[in-house]
């Protein structure tokens, strides 16, 4: 945080501390019995809350307009907030105006700020979302992220799948639910270490995003096993996009990082169809249990093509 | 009538060296290192992973470190709660035993199904510390039963997934193919759930399950496969690493806990009690309580899971009446041994079929 706005926590230290030298310069101190201790509370909370907005709003945001826009707003309301508590302690000469100045001028400078800020916020936060888009839908939960891919996890997925098939179930449209596996992902890890799986890992789920439609949304479901939900999508559509994953990962050449050769990958998939005649069956647990033995059986069929076929190649 | 203080009873069992949660011997360079890289590459810092566990990741490097269970119980804790992630049995598991490492290379280099689990219960302090296997020949199937060793309580569910894990993974290597395991687990259906179908491939309708809230922790499969030949294995290899093993092997082959529950189960017929197992422990019996107590168990607990076990086994096994049941376990009458059955397992004895 110290690196990227060191100025700004300058600046806001340095007002506050101004505005303390120049408050006890020009004014008296009261005395303990004249203290309104809970006007001290309330203002000097607000104060304090304004500052840890502005440290949690640093801490979190990198540097730029949205950022200088919330902090400057935030800056100005904590040295009204400041002074404000100030006044509590301090009597001011009648002459003076500049305290009130500080006081009932900042606070709104500060609060116009802090509103354009959050307007651009607003801005930037619908176009994060729309990158996200295909990782996130409906609704937002960071504590399901997977590290490794960035993706959701499962929970995410059985809960949004809850969702959409309520919405499909109304509409009367199918939703299709994908399960796409590795093909000896443990091999690779054998082979070449889990710091290599994981890579491939997350690459692959880049790959997949970038071969999908903007309504449908990924998951990492567990281990080597991604899920792919399609919203209003009937069986010819799904196999489509089903095939088409399976092709861009056949024909991708993901480098080792130790010696940089191509690796190649082949995934089996899985599809589930919901079933909008006979809603009341079909929940989240169903499809995700359909999609999976679906998947299981393409395994098993594909393990035998190939043994049938390594066969055909030694007869 | 038997003379139960008597301590020259024939043919009593005693009790063999053990380990307590307090020995040091578990290789840190060994998996609890492969937590640590594991955890570390998960964004979890360092001093957090390694909090009140008293150890430093520059000894580990001189690979002469050794751990306490304890130490390696909150070194899961913390691995567990600062990661956030529920994969990471999982994935210790697929490494523990096919991390070409000297230490299980003996076991990943098996010639069979048979031999790799006889290397398992052989070699337990290397092999599996925590959960002591102990291996069941029921009908058509060899059921491996889990107990704990010395006192995980909260690391137990890591280290039963971790186990399953490291199992099936192995066969499923050496095999190529998933075999037919089912398991069996105590904890209620976790939330994390679909790493269980991922990692040990089990599905409802499928060959392969899972069964939570089961009477015991165990897995199970069909004696067919035990001893279909494992052709991945490197004999020469395997023969290196067994001599090796067998040369460092430590003094002791059970956990304290398991010690005890090996001494009741071979002990019942001479109605073993407090006094009596301390004695035979060469302790007080007020120090064994306390050795009980620092496991995180007491006597009673002990004594109930082995005439648990046994009576599950008798009654499956079929031919004896549960008045004789009763009577070998020292139950005043069949009733009661029904009430505490009930206790137990949440079943009745006549519901109790086959572990299924």
């Amino acid at each position: 945080m110290l690196k990227h706005h060191k100025w700004k926590l300058f600046f806001v230290g340095m007002g506050a501390n101004c505005v303390l030298l120049a408050g006890l310069a020009m004014a008296d101190i009261k005395s303990w019995s004249e203290i309104n201790w809970l006007d001290v509370l309330s203002e000097g909370g607000a104060a304090s809350l304004a500052l840890v907005w502005l440290l949690l709003i640093l801490h979190s945001r990198p540097a730029g307009r949205v950022t200088q826009f919330l902090s400057l707003g935030l800056g100005c309301v904590f040295i009204a907030g400041f002074q404000d508590c100030l006044d509590e302690f301090l009597r001011f000469p009648e002459a003076t105006y500049w305290d009130h100045w500080i006081e009932s001028g900042l606070m709104p400078i500060g609060l116009v700020l802090l509103t354009l800020g959050i307007y651009h916020w607003h801005k930037e936060q619908l176009s994060i979302t729309e990158q996200l888009r295909k990782r996130e839908q409906l609704f937002r939960e960071h504590r399901g992220l997977d590290f490794t891919t960035n993706l959701n996890g499962a929970e995410y997925l059985r809960k949004q799948l809850a969702q959409t098939l309520a919405v499909q179930d109304q509409a009367n449209a199918t939703l299709a639910l994908l399960f796409i596996d590795v093909d000896s992902f443990s091999e690779i890890n054998r082979r070449y270490g889990h710091q290599q799986g994981d890579h491939l890992l997350q690459a692959l789920g880049e790959l997949i995003l970038l071969n999908i439609r903007r309504q449908d949304l990924l998951c990492r479901y567990a281990g080597d096993r991604f899920a792919l939900v399609l919203p209003n999508t009937g069986r010819l559509v799904a196999e489509t996009i089903a095939q088409e994953i399976s092709a861009t990962v056949k024909h991708f050449a993901y480098k080792s990082h130790t010696q940089g050769e191509s690796l190649f990958h082949s995934v089996s998939i899985g599809l589930a169809l919901s079933n909008p005649e006979n809603n009341s069956a079909d929940g989240p647990a169903e499809l995700i249990e359909r999609a999976t033995l679906a998947l299981l059986a393409n395994k098993e069929k594909r393990s035998k093509d190939i043994y049938n076929h390594a066969l055909g190649c030694a007869a | 009538m038997l003379t139960v203080n008597s301590t020259q009873i024939a043919g009593r069992y005693n009790p063999k060296p053990y380990y307590e949660i307090d020995t040091p011997f578990i290789a840190a360079h060994h998996w609890p290192l492969v937590l640590i890289e594991l955890a570390l590459s998960r964004g979890v810092e360092e001093h957090k992973l390694l909090r009140g566990t008293g150890i430093f990741c520059e000894d580990i490097a001189h690979h002469n470190v050794y751990l306490s269970p304890q130490q390696c119980f909150q070194l899961i804790h913390n691995a567990q709660k600062y990661s956030a992630q529920a994969d990471l049995s999982f994935l210790l598991g697929h490494r523990l035993f096919l991390d070409n490492i000297e230490a299980t290379a003996a076991i990943a280099n098996s010639h069979s199904l048979q031999d790799a689990l006889d290397m398992l219960v052989a070699h337990v302090p290397l092999l599996s510390p925590f959960l002591a296997p102990r291996l069941s020949y029921e009908q058509d199937r060899l059921v491996i039963y889990w107990q704990d060793a010395c006192g995980a309580e909260n690391a137990q569910i890591f280290l039963l997934e971790m186990m399953a894990t490291a199992l099936s993974s192995l066969t499923r290597w050496q095999t190529g193919s998933n075999l037919p395991w089912q398991f069996y687990f105590t904890h209620c259906t976790p939330t994390h759930i679909e790493q269980y179908q991922v990692h040990l491939r089990t599905q409802p309708y499928s060959h392969s399950k899972v069964r939570f809230n089961a009477p015991v922790n165990a897995m199970a499969i069909e004696r067919a496969h035990l001893h279909l030949p494992w052709k991945k294995s490197n004999p020469e290899l395997a023969a290196d690493a067994r001599t090796a093993m067998t040369l460092n092997a430590p003094v002791f082959q059970q956990g304290f806990l398991a010690e005890t529950y090996n001494y009741l189960l071979n002990n019942i017929q001479h109605a073993p009690n407090l006094e009596q197992t301390a004695a035979d422990f060469s302790m007080s019996s007020a120090s064994f309580k306390r050795k009980l107590k620092k496991h995180h168990s007491h006597f009673q607990a002990q004594y109930d899971l082995v005439r648990r076990d046994l009576a599950i086994k008798w009654l499956n096994q079929g031919g004896l009446t549960h008045e004789q049941v009763a009577q070998k376990l020292h139950f005043y009458d069949a009733a009661n041994l029904r009430r505490a059955f009930k206790k137990w397992t949440g079943k009745l004895p006549q519901a109790m079929a086959r572990l299924d």
